[in-house]
């Protein structure tokens, strides 16, 4: 059996058990995300100690690939001020948007998902609990 | 399962199944989608501009009154091709969906009042839903949906049951875009006839599928795009019976659609040009032309017969998966050539992906039908979807691609 190229056994291993999993009774910060290609949803909520992210939790109906990324994210942004969360976010799309394969060591936990952005057609699936995050930082300035 | 004849003859005639998709021939089976295009409808539209390129019903000069004689051609090779009963009866459009929109508001604006109702299925393509919500909303009428039953038909007795007296059209799609069932039409019809409702039918899957009579089936409105009939995009086809052609008002206003234009009002061309404003898609009429007379060649009927051979074959090899949920009729019989499933614990898109992998071309997703994947209990499914040039062995190596995903994602 040929593996197929694009899933990393990494990627695999977050999809099959995908770390911080579920949802925080009473969260400080809550959003919903959508694909309305394929109708995938997600819903990001955080704990807060002052502006830091003290819990983060995402609960995925999803592909592996939109629940590899969320577990990623929950795993990097974690122990995280809302800021940085937010700028991790900035740099992880920005890689996801060049050309090139370079990729910022702030984001390089991220690499199998930054070597799946050729397949246009799943960025949104990868970026679904990084637009939850979004969300919840512009409620958090407002 | 011997390969049907008619596969090997129409190969050849189709340039992208030549092509290689990450090492392996190209299996496209996401027909229902769009069709590929044969060599001939990719000659016409060169051809075209070559020779004829020009604006229509403007100009004196002979290129012009060519490019008109080909559009007006154009109108007479659809009306034979759907049995309708003269040119007069075909408007151009964009697509399907506009061909939908056209109707829900160059009809439907005129015709319908608040308290008023529109049927539609559990079952219709978004673009045979979201139309019926505008049109329903700006005027107070109220949308109501015929149910689908556990195995994916329509209920025809609730549909019975709904046929009030408020009811003033059925929107319905002739072949389901997901499930594959092949709805009968021409009964649905002469029910829904009985209650003076006028019907529209969505025909965009049946189109490429079955032979189309409109004059058999007697619905009032028959929409459908080039593209998923082996023509270019960008060109769509609305039938309107006569009676209904002089309910309508215009849709868009501009160029074409006038007879007398004053300052403050102006006067309609007859119909159909009454409803196609700006200069029309001509060289995407020539390419449906050659498109229709194409698969004419072919014959509907072998056509309609392949698309059930292939179907008989998936539905046998689908009872080696009993992991593998299928969505419609269980059996060849009411079905045309779509087919959607899940296998279970593994995401649409994931299986959709590894079939990419293999140069297999499906979708993956709610294919535009969030209400009947909501019905369904899903938030998306796996579609393949037959055409004239499908084999078996493409089907046979989506299920053995099927088995990779199978031991890649499902845990022992």
């Amino acid at each position: 059996m040929t593996t197929p190229t694009i899933y990393r056994d990494l990627l695999l291993e977050h999809a099959r058990h995908p770390k911080n999993s579920g949802r925080i009774d009473n969260p400080d910060l809550q959003a919903f995300a959508q694909n309305p290609l394929c109708g995938d949803e997600l819903e990001l909520t955080l704990a807060l100690s002052g502006e830091v992210i003290q819990d983060c939790k995402t609960q995925v109906r999803g592909c592996s690939i939109c629940q590899a990324s969320a577990s990623m994210m929950s795993e990097l942004i974690l122990a995280k001020t809302l800021k940085e969360a937010r700028q991790t976010s900035h740099i992880f799309t920005e890689s996801l948007r060049k050309a090139t394969s370079e990729i910022p060591e702030t984001v390089e936990s991220l690499r199998p998902l930054i070597d799946l952005k050729t397949h246009r057609s799943r960025i949104k699936c990868m970026k679904l609990a990084w637009d939850a995050l979004e969300d919840c930082a512009a409620q958090h300035q407002t | 399962m011997q390969n049907h004849p008619l596969t090997s003859k129409v190969r050849e005639d189709f340039p992208i199944l030549k092509r290689e998709i990450n090492g392996y021939p190209l299996a496209f089976l996401d027909n229902a989608a769009t069709t590929q295009k044969p060599q001939c409808v990719i000659d016409a539209l060169v051809r075209f501009y070559e020779n004829y390129n020009c604006n229509v019903s403007r100009g004196v000069y002979t290129l012009a009154e060519e490019a008109t004689g080909i559009y007006e051609e154009g109108r007479k090779t659809v009306a034979k091709f759907i049995g309708a009963e003269s040119c007069g009866n075909i408007i151009f459009t964009r697509g399907t969906t506009e061909s939908i929109n056209l109707v829900a508001s160059a009809w439907s604006q005129p015709n319908l009042k608040a308290g008023d109702r529109i049927i539609v299925t559990e079952m219709e393509h978004h673009s045979n839903l979201v139309p019926w919500q505008l049109a329903a909303q700006s005027s107070g009428v109220e949308l109501i949906f015929c149910p689908i039953t556990p195995e994916g038909r329509l209920d025809l007795e609730v549909l019975e049951e709904l046929l009030t007296d408020s009811v003033k059209l059925l929107a319905v799609t002739a072949v389901s875009n997901v499930l594959g069932t092949a709805n009968p039409i021409a009964k649905i019809v002469e029910k829904v006839h009985e209650r003076d409702v006028p019907v529209l039918v969505d025909a965009a899957q049946a189109v490429a599928r079955m032979p189309i009579d409109v004059s058999e089936w007697d619905c009032d409105f028959l929409a459908f795009s080039g593209h998923k009939v082996y023509g270019p995009t960008g060109i769509g086809v609305l039938y309107a019976k006569n009676e209904r052609l002089d309910e309508m008002r215009p849709y868009q206003g501009g160029g074409g659609m006038i007879r007398q234009v004053g300052q403050q009002s102006s006067t309609w061309a007859d119909v159909p040009q009454k409803f196609e404003a700006g200069t029309p898609p001509v060289a995407e009429v020539f390419g449906l032309m050659s498109a229709l007379e194409y698969i004419s060649n072919v014959g509907m009927l072998e056509i309609k017969k392949h698309e059930q051979d292939l179907m008989t074959h998936t539905l046998e090899k689908l009872q080696e998966f009993t992991d593998l949920e299928l969505y419609g009729p269980a059996d060849s019989t009411d079905r045309s050539g779509v087919l959607s499933f899940n296998l279970r614990e593994v995401h649409p898109h994931d299986v959709a992906q590894v079939l990419d992998e293999n140069g297999i071309a499906v979708r993956a997703g709610h294919h535009c039908t969030q209400i009947l994947h909501e019905r369904l209990g899903i938030a998306a499914s796996v579609r393949m979807s037959f055409g004239l040039y499908n084999e078996v062995p493409e089907i046979d190596r989506l299920f053995s691609a099927l088995e990779q995903v199978r031991k890649f994602f499902i845990l022992p």
